[in-house]
């Protein structure tokens, strides 16, 4: 039985307390501040008992030593398929001591200074939500430099709700495009390290504490962290967490590099993978090196991916983006069914933008590869799988994905379109202009 | 063709593993500090050796992770506050018919266990279900301390309820007359006793006891009755399977499971119209899984309460087997498609998902021309058909007559 709702419970897996809560949930496991993995369960199947909870704990916790830990074989790159491929001998394994000792240390938050870096948050008549977004980043344990909320609004109406915060600086973008306001609030920011989010997001505390740590400890030029969804109170919000893949599932730290651009790249690199627009930052030279974020694309142009293609470019030039789960911001997911299929659509339709748009500025084959066969075969196969298996729903959001499809295809026509391509690098983006 | 079954123990110096010429693949049973972690076919060409360089980089690959997994979980256990409620009382039930060397078999490997039971009285029965000859009673006989029943009627089901009648401990294990049970068998039963106080019943994993056969080697590729080796609770639903607990088989299997008997007694016991032996010899365990998860009690499986099976010999009694796996899989949906209301959707999708299943299997198999895999999955999926036209009346009216005539 699908849930229709559910609560999403924290549970600390160092503190051993279970609690005896039975409401239908999905557990997010930590151990202190450290994410560990997250379980869907209904009500007959809580509370968990003390040896399954166990279980669990020591097949998260070995994950994350094997990730974290430099001796058994961190860090790890990520597999075609996203997934880390762990790189632990036989010899480490026996002689690890003390992991759960290990495990304490590797718990331990950042307390890295974030003075460095710029967060931008882009906005568009989302009122409410930007108030509670904004609120959890003037919460941040490690206060960023500074705070920029780009409205991307035509009245202007984030901006009484950013006033009630002094200190954050408010820009209005009045052209329209996700990726216009991001560019607007890269090109406003004055800082090294530029971390972006969405305003339908909260993030954790230690949000901006654990990304300084990341960028501080390794020499990383782009950075994406763990989307979990803030609360599962409809159908539509569970249906894209669990049938859709909401955001990603990995909790282990990832290295995306050249390697995995390669294997990946006969079928259209699989740089969706690497992470969301929602927690995702980048050092300042990337944008000098590989370009801003593509205006033909993402919401309010052609849908989406205008983050995974910009990660596309660094792949190419040889960068790399680390993924880091503890880093964590809560998402928001569309409450409503037609909403969440108006933007799946969105998400199909962004998609095959994305992939002309990275044919066109790379020759690679692998993207059309994608539009032409991967897409199709997968709507076949989910069509086979829905009709037989379900669930309930599966059919009416594939055919939002296919009407994604079509809608997206014409760009493979539109030459004028192709043509309006994002200068790759040499460009200055270290703007210093005050806006009011 | 047959496989060379080895354990090896992780945490000793590692010793190569050579084939004979007829060997083509090793069964690799890994323990770490005696505790079971994994099990790994692994075909390689006939007379050839496995190297120790082999054989640790495998074991990187495979078994590393779980010895970590193992040491956490441990390192758990020892700092969580201990338990010290008394375990209950235990009776293991062995069911067997016309199978004395097997039964002598299997009670040998119980007698080295049964001196350091941690429950608190352990008692051994064995029912002896309709033996034509004498040699059930004489095997029971050369062993000290074992409750002998005589079950006059014929079918694994009734003998099953025989013992749990006859039984005296709390929780009644049960054993099929072709297994050989594992060294730490007995303390896998008590830890999670002792971890999950109040649980309907255990299942524990399954491996085999020799691959010395072509059809042995290839029921184990194939799936065979392993259920992995991490523990798991099960409960009468699931989130991550809408049809739970109606395919109650990912639970384990019938060869190795264990119950609290007055529950199993409150729930009617077992039923006698499923696992009847040679006519129908499935789907009571199924059954009985599925009826302990309904009445809410979750059950737990664990792996280190685990047993080694005697898979069948022949081609031709493999895929009667898969024919009967068919077969009692629907007469067990039949019937609680008839019993338990409740869930008649669930029975319903999960009659055309096993079918769907069966044909998605089937046209792989038939893609990569594998005659033996295609032959299997016809035998089940007939089985199926067959087990869906009335199987499970018809197994009614046979043990009707055997209770007649035994009454």
């Amino acid at each position: 039985m699908r849930a229709e709702r559910l609560e999403v419970r924290h549970v600390d897996l160092a503190a051993a307390d279970i609690g005896s809560d039975r409401e239908p949930a999905l557990s997010v496991f930590w151990w202190k501040d450290l994410p560990l993995g997250a379980r869907a369960s209904l009500k007959d199947e809580l509370p968990y008992g003390a040896s399954q909870l166990r279980q669990l704990a020591a097949e998260y916790a070995a994950a994350q030593l094997q990730a974290r830990s430099i001796g058994l074989g961190a860090p790890l790159r990520a597999t075609y398929e996203g997934w880390p491929k762990p790189a632990l001998s036989l010899e480490a394994a026996l002689d690890a001591q003390n992991p759960v000792e290990t495990l304490d240390a590797i718990a331990k938050p950042s307390c890295a200074s974030a003075q460095d870096m710029s967060v931008v948050i882009c906005t568009r008549d989302r009122g409410p939500a930007l108030s509670k977004c904004l609120a959890s980043l003037a919460a941040q344990r490690s206060p960023p430099g500074e705070i920029v909320v780009v409205d991307n609004s035509q009245d202007r109406n984030a901006r009484d709700i950013c006033g009630q915060f002094p200190d954050f600086r408010y820009v209005h973008e009045p052209r329209s495009g996700l990726s216009r306001a991001r560019n607007t609030g890269v090109q406003t920011s004055r800082f090294e390290i530029v971390a972006f989010t969405d305003d339908d997001v909260e993030a954790h505390p230690g949000w901006t504490a654990e990304i300084a740590g990341v960028f501080a400890e390794r020499d990383v030029e782009a950075f994406t962290g763990l989307v979990l969804p803030a609360r599962l109170d409809t159908t539509a919000q569970c249906f894209f967490q669990f049938t859709m893949g909401g955001f990603g599932s990995t909790f282990v730290p990832l290295t995306f590099d050249r390697r995995f651009f390669e294997e990946t790249r006969p079928s259209g690199a699989h740089v969706w993978k690497i992470g969301a627009g929602a927690n995702m930052a980048f050092r300042r030279s990337v944008f000098e090196r590989v370009g801003l974020f593509d205006e033909r694309l993402g919401a309010g142009a052609a849908g989406c991916s205008e983050d995974s293609e910009l990660w596309y470019r660094l792949l190419a030039a040889g960068g790399a983006c680390v993924y880091e789960p503890r880093a964590v911001v809560f998402h928001h997911h569309r409450s409503d069914w037609a909403g969440l299929k108006r933007q799946i659509r969105a998400y199909m339709k962004g998609h095959v933008a994305a992939l002309v748009a990275q044919y066109d500025n790379f020759g690679d084959r692998g993207n059309m590869v994608r539009i032409g066969r991967q897409l199709p075969v997968y709507f076949a196969k989910t069509f086979v799988k829905a009709l037989f298996e379900g669930p309930p729903g599966r059919l009416a959001i594939l055919a939002a994905e296919v009407q994604g499809w079509l809608a997206g295809l014409p760009f493979l026509l539109r030459f004028g379109w192709r043509m309006r391509r994002t200068p790759m690098g040499g460009v200055t983006v270290i703007a210093d202009k005050e806006t009011a | 063709m047959s496989y060379k079954l080895i354990e090896i123990e992780l945490s000793q110096p590692l010793a190569p593993i050579e084939l004979s010429a007829e060997q083509t693949g090793i069964g690799l049973v890994a323990r770490w500090q005696g505790r079971l972690l994994a099990f790994e076919m692994i075909e390689r060409p006939a007379g050839s050796t496995l190297t120790v360089e082999n054989l640790k980089a495998l074991a990187g690959e495979r078994f590393a992770q779980l010895i970590l997994v193992a040491k956490l979980e441990e390192e758990l256990t020892a700092r969580s506050p201990a338990q010290d409620m008394p375990l209950p009382s235990l009776s293991i039930a062995i069911c067997s018919k016309d199978r004395a060397q097997r039964l002598c078999r299997l009670l040998r490997s119980l007698d080295q266990l049964r001196g350091e039971s941690p429950f608190q009285f352990t008692e051994i029965i064995v029912v002896d279900n309709a033996s034509v000859d004498t040699a059930t009673r004489e095997a029971v006989e050369s062993f000290r301390d074992i409750r002998y029943v005589f079950e006059p009627k014929a079918g694994l089901d009734f003998a099953r309820n025989a013992a749990l009648h006859a039984a005296w401990g709390d929780i009644v294990a049960y054993l099929d007359d072709d297994v050989v049970v594992d060294r730490n068998w007995l303390a896998g039963l008590a830890k999670a006793c002792r971890d999950n106080p109040g649980v309907g019943g255990f299942t524990g994993l399954v491996l085999p006891f020799r691959l010395d056969t072509q059809a042995q080697v290839f029921f184990e590729r194939r799936g065979g009755f392993g259920r992995g080796f991490a523990r798991r609770e099960f409960h009468k639903a699931r989130f991550d399977n809408p049809l739970h607990p109606v395919g109650a088989g990912i639970l384990g299997a019938g060869c190795n499971m264990a119950f609290d008997r007055k529950l199993l007694i409150e729930l009617g016991g077992f039923d006698e119209a499923l696992d009847t032996g040679a006519s129908l010899p499935g789907g009571g365990d199924l059954d009985i899984f599925y009826r302990v998860l309904r009445s809410g009690r979750p059950m737990i499986y664990e792996p280190e309460y685990a047993v080694y099976h005697e898979h069948r010999e022949t081609m031709p009694q493999l895929r009667r087997q898969y024919w009967t796996w068919g077969l009692g899989m629907m007469a067990f949906l039949v019937k609680s498609y008839r019993t338990d209301d409740e869930m008649r959707a669930r029975h319903r999708a999960m009659v055309r998902w096993w079918f769907f299943d069966q044909l998605k299997a089937l046209a792989r198999a038939a893609r990569r021309l594998r005659g033996h895999e295609l032959r299997f999955g016809i035998a089940e999926l007939w089985g199926g058909i067959y087990g869906l036209a009335g199987e499970y009346d018809r197994s009614r009216a046979r043990i009707r007559s055997i209770q007649e005539r035994n009454s």
